[in-house]
């Protein structure tokens, strides 16, 4: 059943887990770069020895972006958006330390089942992955756009509003099947604007100047204070918060597994769904703990089912799961049947390192937590100045360019002024983040419809296409509802608070 | 503090002298960077790791290569960036795709051009393949010609994008089986259009070498083609196009290797051009590169510019008839 | 709260429904149609939920969002200023460590709330200052590689 347990094997998966929080919690530093990164790293060791480097990296570089998207706005990665929108309000209550510690334990609850499903499901999970064409991609990306849409913002209309703006500024630059340039207002765009950027600027410079906003203010509530917080009473909360955990856990692993789209919405779409299932669904939003679990959990449920495609199939199904492969080849090792049946030492090995790297993640995710305590009180002229520093190195880092840094400081500023007015950033960068999947999967959707039937029936017919429109009008419907019945209840000031 | 040596890069390069002793005597003196215009995880990315991992080795370069990812709309992102704004100093190298780059400079839209780059070494040649879903009726390139033949513009099959090298190899059937078929482009690379293929959205694929092979090995598609003048070491099984009787040469093969920016001093070229391919030919390497089922083809910087000048003549007749 | 946050409003979904409208006009004008197809269907859904927000804002309707008081703009404006001139001009112009530690330390010194005249407070944001540019200095210089632009020192 592999040889996790070996004195070296066991250092591996240390250095891989820690080092894997560390780059995770860095902005600008995506899964799929930090897996990259360390590939060099495994060309020395043996085939078995690399993949607990690189799976334990990468399990715990999911959980890890979530310590800069609670502790400072910035989400370390796509997935991590969803883990904002309670886990930086908690912090910004003083919870900031138990908003990690659920965020670690909801990691590793949903992390562990997650591979434990890959363990004992593969062969239905490789067939439900592949059940998703161009015209069932194109509706769940347009999905994703819409639940957050009504989910990130007070304004279902400014909602949905920011997540066009978003679709649109995934248009600029070269079209990605065509190769025709469109929207190329400065040469800083000419390559599009890339995700991770977009991503640090949206989030982190709207709290930078939020920050500024304070002025010189010196009374005790302008400081962010993380609270110490025992993790007994952390590890009571999440198992107490069973309909979010399991919502997460769920949600995640289904749609995690999904090619290309999973990965990106899973949190999101758990979030959603424990929201609308709460019956304390208006806490949501405020700092409540249930936001946190659902995203986490499905976040990191995700991971496992993410490389069915690959294990399975030989197709990586992530950008992750691509650089992975690339760890499986350099050794000599094809994915696919191959793997199971020749390499069956070499490919346990590597799942059980993935299981226990949660498991120790979770540990030292808990550590980081106790540590962000011992820091107790971050004025917010460091917190501001900390953070710009941090956007400015870590957008440049991405791709070693100036102009990402330009684009993520002019989006963070106008984010900031739009948001004063009810616009959101969320729903704006899941709009970059889909955009370009929707447009490739519905330009390719109408190639094979023009070819075989009609564009109509292969986007409109089917069971599944109908279910996700069905969902889509659906989830639009219920927040215009929500929306009107509460401000028939609330009068005019209350909101505008 | 600029380094020393890109400033006496652009001495020698206001100069034009061909002075090669001074100027680039240490040369590098730091990490050089690598570009790759395809995302972290593709077939050219993961290649390119492998190729530059023995760049600080002594008998090699002697500091390490980083690659940097630039990917977008083909390559055409990182290509662009490379042409107008990387630095020609050589610490910034770049990897090339042939027919990839040349056929986009020919349709246009793009800032480079053969001209806009000097070729280092090539390192790789994947030539491109038909494939079909392992339970497919497609026996033969035959059977599925006779399909296009009686659903005119009916066949579809996917590839990596346009004006790539599958895209090279989808017109060369088309036109020597003098058929019309729907080339579906893929977003998503080699593996975006296998993954159609296996999930039976499209008929058939034109696809890597080195990813059908694998994926024939997972038993999920069957691989009817090879679009080049030999049958492949890898698989000798499967019959040219020539063979099955479509008269198809080597132009959608897709050479990877290393180049740098157009105004690089001719000193450093020079070094870079002595030194890469012997790096490429480290036995590590080698043996990296055949476990993970990647053909090798290196190259010398002459072979490369007669490489680039012979496909730049072919891509322009057959894209002239677009 | 009476004309300011309205008038704010007016500007902001304003602009807003400006971009919309260029967007479309130019998804509808620019060749190939092939190209532009999918910003088609997208601009037409943005311009017509752009002109109902610019529509609501215009009738005193917008209800979400405070907009920014005159004392926020003031506030924020010297930050601003020097985070701009940092990122769009010294991070480059300087190189990225010296500009990041200057710019750091002004921030530092703009918004911090002890007094500017005791030597105290001087000497602890010098060590703050010096603290963080190591920690991003062992971050992204010593473990993660990353060849930043470097023109003065380093």
């Amino acid at each position: 059943m592999g040889d996790v347990f070996t004195p070296f094997n066991f250092m591996l998966l240390l250095i891989g887990t820690i080092g894997g929080l560390i780059l995770g919690a860095t902005p600008g530093l995506s899964p799929t770069m930090a897996v990259a990164l360390l590939i060099p790293f495994t060309f020395r060791l043996e085939a078995a020895q690399g993949l607990i480097l690189l799976g334990a990296a990468y399990t715990s570089t999911v959980a890890g972006g979530a310590v800069s998207a609670i502790l400072l706005k910035i989400p370390g990665a796509p997935a991590n958006i969803a883990t904002t929108l309670d886990g930086h309000t908690m912090a910004q209550k003083g919870q900031g330390a138990k908003a990690l510690q659920l965020s670690f334990l909801a990691s590793a609850v949903g992390g562990v089942f997650g591979v434990l499903l890959l363990i004992f499901l593969t062969p239905v999970l490789a067939k439900w992955a592949l059940a998703f064409g161009p015209s069932h991609l194109f509706w769940l990306a347009i999905l994703g756009v819409t639940v957050i849409g009504s989910l990130d913002s007070s304004s279902l209309v400014k909602g949905l509003l920011s997540g066009c703006i978003g679709l649109w500024l995934a248009t600029i630059g070269f079209d990605d099947i065509m190769g025709a340039q469109r929207f190329i207002f400065h040469p800083a765009v000419g390559g599009g604007i890339n995700v991770i950027p977009a991503l640090i600027g949206l989030f982190a410079i709207p709290q930078v100047i939020t920050m500024f906003a304070k002025g010189r203010s010196s009374s005790g509530a302008e400081v962010i204070v993380v609270q110490k917080s025992p993790i007994k009473a952390a590890i009571q909360e999440v198992f107490s918060r069973k309909r979010a955990l399991a919502i997460g856990t769920a949600v995640g692993s289904v749609i995690g597994l999904i090619p290309g789209v999973g990965g990106q919405i899973a949190g999101l779409v758990a979030y959603d769904q424990s929201k609308k299932f709460s019956p304390e669904s208006e806490k949501f939003g405020t700092g409540h703990s249930e936001g946190v679990i659902a995203a986490e959990a499905a976040n990191n449920a995700m991971v496992g089912p993410s490389l069915v495609p690959l294990l399975t199939l030989s197709i990586p199904g992530s950008p992750t799961a691509a650089v992975l492969l690339g760890g499986l080849l350099i050794h000599g090792i094809f994915p696919g049947s191959d793997l199971f049946d020749n390499h069956p030492d070499v490919a346990w090995t590597f799942i059980n390192s993935m299981l226990i790297g949660q498991i120790l993640m979770c540990i030292f995710g808990l550590y980081v937590a106790g540590l962000a305590a011992s820091v107790a009180r971050v004025p917010h002229s460091v917190m501001a100045a900390v953070v710009l520093g941090l956007a400015v190195f870590g957008s440049y880092s991405v791709q070693n360019s100036m102009g990402d840094v330009y684009v993520m400081a002019s989006l963070g500023v106008g984010m900031y002024f739009l948001e004063r007015f009810g616009f959101s950033a969320a729903p704006l960068v899941l709009g970059l983040i889909l955009g370009p999947i929707a447009e490739a999967n519905f330009i390719q959707g109408s190639m094979i419809a023009n070819a075989t039937s009609s564009v109509g029936s292969y986007f409109f017919t089917g069971p599944l296409n109908l279910t996700l429109i069905i969902i889509v009008v659906a989830s639009i419907a219920y927040s215009a509802w929500m929306e009107v019945r509460n401000r028939r209840y609330t009068s005019k000031e209350e909101i505008m608070q | 503090m600029k380094t020393w040596i890109a400033g006496a890069a652009m001495a020698l390069m206001t100069l034009g002298t061909t002075a090669s002793a001074d100027g680039h005597g240490d040369f590098p003196e730091r990490p050089i960077m690598m570009m790759v215009s395809y995302g972290a995880g593709g077939a050219t990315d993961f290649q390119a790791r492998i190729v530059t991992m023995t760049a600080g080795n002594e008998d090699a370069l002697g500091m390490p290569v980083a690659i940097i990812n630039k990917p977008g709309a083909g390559g055409r992102v990182g290509w662009n960036w490379f042409s107008s704004q990387a630095e020609s100093d050589g610490y910034t190298l770049g990897a090339y795709n042939v027919p990839h780059f040349i056929a986009q400079s020919i349709e246009g839209g793009v800032d480079y051009s053969t001209d806009s780059f000097e070729p280092i070494a090539n390192w790789g040649a994947d030539p491109a393949v038909f494939v079909v879903a392992a339970d497919s009726d497609f026996n033969s390139m035959a059977d599925v010609v006779d399909y296009a033949k009686a659903n005119p513009g009916g066949l579809t099959f996917s590839g990596a994008g346009l004006f790539v090298g599958h895209h090279i190899a989808a017109l060369q059937l088309e036109k020597a089986a003098g058929v019309k078929l729907a080339y579906i482009p893929s977003n998503k690379g080699g593996a975006g259009a296998m993954k159609s293929v296996i999930a039976g959205e499209v008929l058939g694929g034109v696809n890597n070498l080195s990813d059908a092979f694998r994926a024939r090995e997972a038993g999920n598609v069957k691989i009817l083609g090879v679009f080049d003048l030999e049958r492949n070491a890898f698989m000798e099984d499967v019959p040219t196009m020539q063979e099955q009787g479509f008269d198809i040469d080597n132009a959608s093969v897709n050479f990877r290797g290393v180049m740098v920016p157009a105004g690089t001093p001719q000193g450093v070229i020079d070094h870079l051009a002595a030194v890469v391919p012997t790096m490429f030919e480290n036995s590590r390497v080698q043996g990296k590169m055949s476990a993970g089922g990647s053909p090798m083809h290196v190259m010398n910087r002459e072979e490369v510019l007669e490489m680039w000048a012979a496909r730049q003549t072919t891509l322009e007749e057959l894209l002239a008839g677009l | 709260m009476t004309d300011l946050p309205r008038n704010q409003h007016i500007v902001a979904s304003g602009l807003v429904a400006a971009v919309g409208a260029w967007v479309t006009y130019i998804s509808y004008t620019q060749e190939p149609a092939a190209a532009f197809l999918f910003p088609r269907m997208i601009s037409t859904v943005f311009v017509v939920l752009a002109l109902w927000t610019f529509g609501k804002a215009l009738l005193g309707k917008s209800q979400v969002g405070n907009g920014l008081s005159a004392q926020a703009m003031k506030n924020i404006l010297p930050g601003l200023i020097v985070a701009l001139i940092y990122i769009f001009w010294a991070a480059k112009g300087l190189g990225f460590y010296t500009a990041s530690t200057i710019t750091f330390f002004i921030l530092l010194s703009l918004y911090d709330p002890a007094p500017h005249s005791e030597g105290r407070t001087w000497i602890k944001r010098i060590i703050i200052t010096a603290g963080f540019l190591a920690v991003m200095y062992g971050l992204f210089a010593a473990l993660l590689n990353v060849y930043t632009p470097r023109e003065i020192f380093f």
